[in-house]
């Protein structure tokens, strides 16, 4: 202590103030260390409060949660998605997206996401399907970003039963409704028939346009109740399909033949167009597939205020894969902004509605539902005041 | 002599409408209100040719078809069904217990049943 002092007093005053300035300094370093220590623990409390607060929100979320990372590993799992999937979180963190489709509790699950070895999940947006009797979810998987790079995929299954069953009590009701009504419209239709017929007795010129009008409106009255059936059977899952071999041209020409009186009144013209060679052809529910024809011709001729409407059918063999038909028409055509919703039921084009033609705006939510339901494909192109275009595609299944 | 058909049909006004037409076309007619009334008729007489509702109380169209298909004594009397309904499912059905044509109310008129018969009767 006492050499110290010594060398204290001894020191020359520069190398004093010196060393005071060192001191200060490191003071100051030391106590700007403490602050960033201070908020550096108050940033890891904050982040371990909102990392506990993420987690929280994640395993009391009402939907079930699942997170892989970018190798497909399976890294979080929510107290739902264990209940859905009926496997506890401590045999499914750590594996792989590919062990639980091969896994048969979880396989249900992991269908819609398509993998694979090495390829990312596929991204799904709400798939319905029914993980177990009476109980029907929706499947919705998203890639994870986070500085442009792909960290993994949140996969989220929404409980739909309730929506479901609202839904088929809602069809169950038009179906029976539609079955319902269809008896009276038979019957009006074979009485005014039979009067027609003078089955009954003799009636003069005037009951006759009268009752022609009456048998009109109720034809109207069945063809829209057949779409309604036709939309419910969609929906319950009931629009069977009897598929045989057939000739697409040979449906479309008879499709054409049955509106001749319509063309004829209309003064258009119909034509089918086909190949130099006739067309392989392809299994499908006659019955429907006429439906489809009929659906989309008569809304081509039908739609058309054109005094030389033209509709033309075109079909043709795209590379033995599929018959590619085209319907076009030089009519209304589909306002654009509306053109998104055209295949959605009750839909009616709002040019259309302005003229007041008749329709019930389920005819092509039905073609679509069936060209689908035989592996086919159906879009449009169309130019409002010029007209449109319908195409679709029916594969040809070589046995 | 006359062609005997039987007409099986609940609705009233379906079964005088069918009655009034075929009389009318000349054949001689029987009618019964459900399946099982058909089949004790069908017990009694002999037929040329039966038109069957499906959806009647009682017995539907198809109980009886089946019933008939089973029976050798009736089984070759065709029958084509004349209904509301027109489900490929059931049309199937009917078609395996041996029904000869399915005419949805709906899309035909009594005329169009008319020339039906005929052509199932060879006439």
């Amino acid at each position: 202590m006492e050499e110290e002092k010594d060398l204290t007093s001894n020191e020359d005053p520069k190398e004093k103030n010196l060393h005071q300035e060192t001191e200060g300094e490191l003071r100051h370093a030391r106590s700007a260390l403490l602050n960033i220590l201070d908020d550096t623990e108050a940033a890891r409390k904050v982040a371990v409060e909102e990392r506990n607060k993420t987690l929280a929100i994640i395993q009391n979320f009402s939907d079930a949660i699942l997170v892989f990372n970018e190798n497909n590993i399976l890294e979080l799992i929510n107290p739902l998605a264990e209940e859905y999937l009926g496997e506890k979180k401590e045999n499914l963190i750590g594996k792989k997206a590919e062990d639980l489709l091969a896994s048969p509790k979880t396989k249900l699950f992991m269908e819609f996401l398509e993998v694979s070895k090495g390829s990312p999940i596929k991204q799904v947006f709400r798939k319905e399907f029914m993980a177990r009797p009476d109980f029907y979810l929706e499947i919705t998987s998203l890639m994870l970003i986070m500085d442009s790079k792909m960290k993994g995929t949140l996969l989220v299954l929404h409980d739909i039963t309730r929506e479901k069953n609202i839904e088929k009590m809602k069809t169950e009701f038009v179906s029976i409704s539609a079955h319902q009504l269809r008896t009276p419209l038979s019957a009006i239709k074979w009485t005014l028939r039979m009067i027609l017929d003078e089955d009954v007795g003799g009636i003069t010129p005037e009951q006759r346009e009268v009752l022609q009008k009456s048998y009109a409106s109720n034809e109207r009255m069945i063809n829209l109740v057949n779409d309604l059936l036709n939309v419910t059977r969609i929906e319950e899952g009931r629009f069977l399909y009897k598929l045989e071999a057939a000739q697409l041209e040979d449906l479309a020409q008879t499709s054409i033949d049955n509106l001749q009186e319509e063309i004829k009144r209309k003064g258009a013209s119909v034509v089918l167009v086909k190949e130099n060679f006739p067309l392989p052809s392809v299994k499908i529910d006659k019955e429907k597939m006429k439906l489809v024809l009929d659906n989309l011709i008569t809304n081509a001729l039908k739609y058309n205020k054109n005094k030389s409407g033209k509709v033309e059918v075109f079909m043709e063999d795209n590379e033995g894969k599929e018959i590619r038909v085209q319907v076009k028409d030089n009519g209304l055509g589909i306002p654009q902004k509306q053109q998104s919703r055209i295949f959605t039921k009750f839909f009616r084009g709002e040019n259309v509605v302005r003229l007041e033609v008749d329709g019930s705006g389920l005819g092509l939510y039905t073609t679509k539902n069936i060209i689908e339901a035989h592996g086919g494909k159906i879009w449009f192109e169309s130019e409002e005041g010029k007209g449109t275009s319908f195409y679709f595609t029916v594969p040809i299944k070589k046995e | 002599m006359a062609k005997k058909i039987l007409i099986i049909e609940d609705e009233e006004i379906m079964m005088n409408l069918l009655e009034k037409k075929l009389k009318g076309a000349g054949y001689d007619i029987t009618t019964a209100k459900n399946g099982q009334e058909g089949l004790d008729i069908l017990q009694t007489k002999i037929f040329d040719l039966i038109l069957s509702d499906i959806i009647m109380p009682r017995m539907g169209g198809l109980e009886l078809m089946e019933k008939i298909s089973r029976d050798t004594r009736l089984k070759n009397i065709p029958i084509i069904v004349v209904s509301n309904s027109g489900q490929p499912v059931e049309i199937d059905q009917a078609k395996k217990f041996g029904a000869k044509d399915w005419l949805v109310k709906t899309e035909f008129d009594p005329q169009e049943v008319i020339f039906k018969v005929k052509r199932i009767l060879g006439e």
